[in-house]
């Protein structure tokens, strides 16, 4: 016999009798721990090809996010290219605007600049009360700037500013019952105002309540409200939510309410977009350099 | 094949066996690479390397299965061991012969695994792998042979390759 064969022979009898013996023995420590000891050198394989797998299963999707993120990436270098026509002509009418508004005589409008914040965290015990933001007094956040969200490609109203920390903020939200916001309801096909203004509560609950509308105020479910031009916090025309039901009017009131569906869902807010107010002498060297004051003695004044 | 590529290939082969039985499984088959690789290493190294690399191969695939820690390591020692023996009768370095083997090997290592488990396990039942695996698993390893066969191709059939 050939000494490999022979040689075979051992190694074939003792990994035989060591392969019956862990059979057999299964139960007992030693095999216990040999099993172990095969466990701890041979798992890692396991271990680490699922990790390698793992990561090579997510390549197909990353290589498809990336796609996706390149062609997003052309798009918006061609809305970026059309946005900057649009900014130079909106200046121009700006400094119009202000321009003619002081030919009139009639009170310069609150200049805001938007400033993009996390919302960090949010107190399970008041859901529908408040957030904290990850922008405050060193992004240049004041107290009362109106705070908004995004939804369905839209600004809509969040709520306002309340504490301002160095680098966090506070937002009450419209469904605190301390909100409250001038507003009017518009139909959803026309958006025409129908002149009908009422005061914006909050109830602590994920429903507003619209007060102060007049008695004979012809209001329906599905209409749109927005921010008032008399709201002294929110700019004009701001979506805050969809009319849900109408209250039965109430013989002691001499005002009907309805209720109204924030269009912020206060459970999905990520982002907000807060309105800083921008203060006059920061905005008037800029003024005067694009559009010098026209002449008082060469316009009439508007009447009061 | 150098002592350096030995430890790569018996690494590599755990992998593969384990990524095909958990992501690539056919109709719920997968081929036994470890088997596969256990004949090929044994027809061309012959039985005593075979041996020692089936049993750990083994040992690996016992750990992943609750019962029977053992039967798998003594189903591929033997295995390495009946390939070596056939190979000093008839000439192993062919796809052909080595396809044979694998085919009857994969039999017998059901076989093999359903005794022990008649014999060793607790409930005494024979571990029968299901009539799909038993009828199509050795011709899923036979295409995994010519698959390895073609990767790793006996020193003897290399100017095959060159000519080609």
């Amino acid at each position: 016999m050939h000494r490999e064969a022979r040689i075979a022979n051992y190694a074939l009898a003792v990994l035989s009798a060591l392969s019956l013996i862990l059979l057999s023995l299964h139960l007992s420590a030693p095999v216990q721990a040999f099993k172990a000891c095969v466990t701890y050198v041979l798992n890692p394989v396991a271990y680490y090809g699922a990790k390698g797998s793992e990561r090579f299963s997510n390549v197909p999707a990353n290589v498809k996010d990336l796609l996706a993120a390149d062609m997003e990436n052309r798009l918006m270098r061609e809305k970026i290219k059309q946005a900057q026509w649009v900014e130079t002509e909106s200046e121009s009418l700006k400094v119009e605007n202000q321009r003619l508004r002081a030919a009139l005589g009639l009170k310069a409008p609150q200049l805001r600049s938007p400033t993009w914040a996390h919302v960090t965290e949010r107190d399970p015990l008041h859901w529908y009360r408040s957030v904290m933001i990850d922008a405050g007094a060193g992004q240049g956040l004041t107290v009362n700037a109106p705070v908004l969200g995004t939804q369905g490609g839209r600004l809509v109203a969040v709520g306002r500013v309340v504490e301002v920390r160095a680098n966090a903020s506070i937002v009450l939200l419209l469904s605190d019952e301390l909100s409250s916001v001038a507003a009017y309801a518009a139909s959803p096909s026309t958006e025409t105002p129908r002149s009908f203004e009422g005061l914006l509560q909050g109830q602590g609950n994920a429903r507003l309540r619209m007060n102060y509308l007049i008695p004979d105020a012809t209001i329906e479910k599905g209409d749109m409200v927005y921010t008032s031009p008399t709201s002294a916090t929110f700019p004009p025309d701001v979506l805050i939510g969809t009319v849900t039901q109408i209250y039965p009017p109430d013989q002691e009131l001499e005002w009907k309410s309805v209720a109204v569906a924030p269009a912020a869902d206060a459970s999905r807010l990520e982002e907000v977009l807060i309105l800083k107010i921008q203060s006059e002498a920061a905005e008037a060297p800029k003024l005067s350099q694009t559009a010098p004051e026209p002449d008082s003695a060469q316009i009439p004044e508007a009447a009061p | 094949m150098s002592l350096a590529r030995l430890p790569l290939i018996f690494l590599a082969a755990m992998l593969v066996q384990w990524w095909w039985m958990t992501h690539f499984t056919l109709f719920g088959l997968a081929p036994q690479v470890l088997l596969v690789l256990t004949v090929a290493l044994a027809a061309r190294q012959g039985a005593l390397a075979a041996m020692f690399c089936g049993f750990s191969w083994g040992l690996f695939l016992d750990i992943m299965s609750p019962r029977l820690f053992g039967a798998n390591a003594l189903a591929l020692t033997l295995i390495a061991y009946g390939t070596g023996s056939v190979r000093r009768q008839i000439d192993m370095a062919g796809l052909a012969p080595q396809s044979l083997v694998v085919v009857s090997m994969t039999w017998a290592y059901f076989l093999l695994l359903g005794f022990l488990g008649l014999v060793f396990d607790p409930a005494k039942t024979f571990f029968w792998v299901g009539w799909p695996a038993f009828l199509i698993d050795p011709f899923y390893n036979c295409a995994l042979t010519a698959a390895v066969f073609a990767a790793w191709l006996p020193p003897r059939w290399e100017h095959h390759r060159g000519m080609a």
